[in-house]
């Protein structure tokens, strides 16, 4: 009976999957790998390979990757130490603060970050006014080094995730491995290196390969920079003439098998035993108060993070509120007419309907899907779980650029997905089935953790007394999962929001942009487009901040765990 | 109500290992049954087996005349009590209670009638409003309880339910739970690994081992008439001599009493208490008799008799526990009840027991 629908939904999803997932993905690798007449080739791939601009493309973005992912260690593993260790005042509200980078769109806010490094912003203003830089000669901070711009951005929005795949390593693991070291006579500083760091490298590098994957193919930040000599900008240019030419279909492919690769390694090298990680749930947390003094250095550790983080952000309400912002380190005169502006202009009103309409249908989508799959995995005895369990990873390991990329090869006027793009050009359900299929592990793994952690007698007392399955979880399994349901589809919700890649190459009419492309085509706008874009991303912040602090209404004290995954 | 009868039931878990073995098993309407055994004898898997809750590789469950086997957990009106109790934390006490008769399309004043009276049925009225967070394990146990009632079921589960309770809770509700399931004439069939439990509750006991059933009878069958070694050993304490059969006693209406002569000489008389061995002159078999059986005696009836000296006493309040070791070089448990002064190590003693208390067993 339940055998029946957990085989059902096993076969739905893979059916999705293998159309929505691996056949773009492998479109992209066939247009990569062989020619027109179905011959298989190296030919495009060695021409891309030895053509300077595009290896310097690939090798800027590996760089990329690589220094965004050290800076986000960096930031992560103090923060997450320390969370893990001691208590300090505001911790509860730090600990969330922190977390809020994630979901704040590092686009927009490179649009913050022209107007504060820029050689006429902020920083430069505060320099000469206090006497470092002279005003005659700025500096060119961006200009000079739009790399370490680039990879500030991504740190800054990505260290969440390390952070708190590290604190989940470190809260998993056993306190008693520790205890046994200093028992032993092992210093703190010695426990630490010898033991703790050792047992939580899975996690570590679990975290840090998702990090690398995210900066490696990152376009949004590198197109507001102007910085073109990375790959996923050349790729991004490369769509306006794809019929025949197969070097970006090359680039992409080279994208996805390195990502793939990492992803792989991160897991398949470490493993991920379970040694020395006890496997009941933590009773209590073994975090230790500090003293008053040592507590404050602490909370302003943290403040100094979250502000540092979301300077870029604050740069984009700035500009959303100025009248004039050159030279200055604050805005010369404010103003609410941006804000005015941009409700008649008819970009940002239709921009913000539609990216509410692929965001909800996505999550919609989402949930519905997640919830059946997290269920097989969970509570069904089928073998086929394994296979969800592990596809549910892999839109994880593929970069946003290569799925869109795929889709828009499908979705050309010839191509198979062409039925889902109506002759309007409408590309609201190609867009939301994009934005889906991508935020699908994290609604499946917070579905899955809320099962695992509830209790399956209850579902069975349920059944024993005559309640029906589908009433039995309905009425038993969600209100019990519902936190963690949440969790999930909000989180889907944020990160849809603020999608670039599938934004920007599958909306094609203005009538039809998303609010990332929308920014993204106001900020080319000659006139006050900086400023409008800049209240466009500011609207865009307000609906993920309302989304997130509703589920955090609706989650409760268990807040912490909504960005969890 | 109705009985329960198990047909050949078997279940291997994907490691290999048997869980139920080839099963049957008969409960009668009406009948408080016991399922015991130590963990991982397969009791919970043969009671999730029962309320439908487990696949099964070969089998048949009969409530009744009605074959269930195929039926699922929700169509077979057999309510289970949980160890955990499994009680829905999002929802009152009261919710808890009334959400089986709410599925079943019961509604309006017989659905608050009959939640409210089962609630007053395990002592629990005015208790309904109240979270599930905020009452005691002891009434959390009741909640389950009046749940799984309250749904008038065919029979009624219950997994190890005390066994998250300490000691005083735990005697309090064993009478507790027999007084209920009486008073409903329920069929009910209960897993514990507690043998006091089992013995000063049940109408009847099943001893499991290794997914198997090694005996069912009254407690007092049980207990006085083991069937094997394991049985005797898993139920109180047993001392075993091996011993070859001298002569055939009496083989009537009384039963079947051989007389045998251990290896070192010592003589017993006792009774063979299962139907299907009769061991004649020349068999082996084991003599086996409780603590309690011997007494100290000095009369001078050589049957049943070992003598020798103490080596070591453990007091337990109401009875001393000593260990002897015989003339012949055995070791003996003996418990005297109510013992008025503790007998020193190295005293000369003798200990007798009635042949009615000796069983022979299968070596």
């Amino acid at each position: 009976m339940s055998k029946k629908y957990a085989i059902i939904i096993t076969l739905v999803t893979l059916a999705f999957f293998c159309v929505f997932f691996f056949w773009p993905v492998a479109g992209v690798l066939e247009r990569a790998f062989f020619t027109e007449s179905g011959e298989f080739t190296i030919g495009s791939t060695l021409s891309v390979l030895s053509n300077p601009i595009y290896l310097e493309g690939l090798s800027n973005a590996f760089l990329l990757g690589v220094a965004s992912t050290l800076v986000t260690f960096l930031v992560a593993l103090p923060l997450a130490v320390m969370s893990h260790r001691w208590v300090f005042p505001g911790k509860r509200w730090l600990t969330l603060m922190v977390l809020a980078p994630l979901v704040l769109p590092p686009f927009v806010g490179a649009v913050g970050v022209r107007h504060i490094l820029g050689t006429e912003g902020s920083l430069n203003a505060l320099l000469s006014t206090i006497g470092l830089v002279s005003g005659d000669n700025p500096v060119d901070w961006l200009g000079a080094s739009k790399f370490w711009g680039i990879v500030l951005m991504n740190a800054l929005h990505l260290y969440p995730i390390l952070y708190m795949n590290i604190l989940s390593s470190l809260s998993s693991l056993d306190p008693r491995m520790e205890q046994a070291a200093q028992n032993l006579g092992a210093s703190p500083w010695t426990r630490f290196k010898k033991i703790t760091l050792p047992l939580c490298m899975p996690g570590v590098f679990a975290g840090a390969a998702i990090v690398f994957i995210w900066s490696f193919t990152e376009l949004g930040v590198p197109l507001v920079f102007d910085y073109t000599r990375v790959t996923p900008v050349q790729i991004y240019d490369g769509i306006k003439d794809l019929q025949g030419n197969p070097i970006p279909y090359v680039l992409v492919a080279v994208m996805l098998l390195v990502s793939v690769l990492i992803y792989f390694s991160s897991r398949v090298i470490l493993g991920r035993s379970q040694l020395g990680h006890s496997s009941k749930t933590k009773s209590q947390s073994m975090a230790r108060p500090l003293p008053l003094v040592h507590g404050a250095m602490v909370s302003v550790a943290f403040l100094g993070v979250f502000i540092v983080a979301t300077i870029p952000h604050f740069g984009v309400f700035f500009l959303s509120v100025s009248e004039d912002w050159y030279g200055t380190v604050l805005p010369s005169g404010f103003t609410l007419a941006h804000y005015g502006e941009g409700l008649g202009h008819s970009q940002v009103v239709s921009s913000i309907r539609n990216s509410l309409v692929y965001a909800l249908g996505a999550t919609f989508l989402d949930v519905l899907l997640g919830v059946g799959i997290a269920w097989v995995i969970v509570r069904s005895t089928i073998w086929g779980r394994r296979i969800l369990d592990a596809m549910m990873m892999l839109p994880l390991a593929v970069p946003g650029i290569v799925l869109a990329f795929g889709f828009l090869s499908l979705t050309a006027s010839s191509g198979f997905f062409g039925f889902l793009v109506p002759a309007s050009g409408n590309p609201a359900m190609i867009l939301i089935l994009a934005y889906a299929i991508r935020r699908l592990p994290f609604v499946v793994r917070a579905v899955v953790g809320g099962l695992e952690q509830s209790n399956i007698e209850l579902e069975e007392a349920a059944l024993s007394l005559g309640v029906t399955p589908s009433r039995s979880f309905l009425k038993i399994s969600i209100p019990l999962i519902g936190s963690s349901l949440l969790a999930g589809a909000v989180l889907s919700f944020a990160f849809a929001m603020l999608e670039v890649s599938d934004s920007l190459m599958l909306a094609q009419q203005s009538e039809h942009f998303p609010i990332t492309k929308a920014i993204y085509s106001l900020l080319s706008t000659l006139g006050n487009g900086h400023e409008l874009a800049s209240a466009l991303g500011v609207w865009a912040m307000l609906f993920l901040a309302l989304a997130i602090s509703g589920g955090l209404l609706v989650v409760g004290k268990k807040g912490g765990n909504l960005f969890r995954f | 109500m109705s009985s329960i009868t198990i047909q050949s039931l078997s279940k291997t878990y994907s490691n290999g290992t048997k869980a139920l073995d080839t099963l049957d098993l008969k409960v009668e309407e009406g009948e408080l049954f016991f399922l015991l055994g130590s963990s991982g004898c397969g009791k919970t898997t043969l009671l999730r087996a029962i309320a439908g809750l487990e696949d099964l590789d070969t089998g048949t469950i009969l409530f009744g005349d009605k074959d269930v086997t195929k039926v699922p957990t929700h169509k077979r009106e057999a309510a289970m009590v949980f160890q955990s109790y499994a009680l829905w934390p999002h929802m009152s006490v009261g919710d808890n209670v009334a959400f089986g008769l709410e599925e079943r399309g019961v509604r309006g004043d017989e659905l608050v009638d009959r939640t409210l009276e089962a609630l007053k049925g395990v002592q629990l009225d005015g208790y309904e409003d109240r979270r599930i967070d905020e009452l005691s394990g002891g009434q959390q146990q009741r909640v389950a309880l009046a749940r799984a009632l309250v749904v008038r079921p065919k029979c009624l589960l219950l997994d190890e339910p005390l066994s998250n309770l300490d000691t005083q809770l735990r005697l309090e509700m064993r009478t507790e739970i027999r007084r209920i399931v009486k008073e409903f004439g329920l069929t009910a069939v209960y897993v514990t690994h507690d043998q006091e439990e089992a013995l000063s509750v049940a109408d009847k006991v099943a001893v499991m081992r290794d997914g198997m059933i090694e005996q069912v009878g009254t407690p007092r069958d049980i207990y006085r008439h083991p069937s094997n070694k394991f049985v005797a050993d898993f139920i109180g304490e047993v001392n075993t001599i091996n011993a070859q059969v001298d002569t055939v006693v009496f083989d009537d209406h009384r039963g079947y009493s051989v007389r045998v002569v251990s290896m070192v000489g010592e003589i017993f008389q006792g009774q063979v208490t299962v139907d299907d061995w009769r061991p004649e002159a020349g068999d082996m078999v084991m003599v086996a008799i409780r603590p309690e059986a011997y007494r100290f005696d000095d009369s001078g009836d050589v049957l049943n008799q070992v003598t020798g000296k103490i080596i070591d006493s453990v007091y337990q309040g109401p009875t001393i526990q000593y260990l002897v070791l015989s003339d012949h070089g055995i070791y003996v448990q003996v418990s005297e009840l109510n013992p008025l002064a503790l007998r020193p190590a190295g005293q000369q003693v003798k200990l007798t027991a009635r042949s009615n208390d000796v069983v022979m067993l299968q070596p």
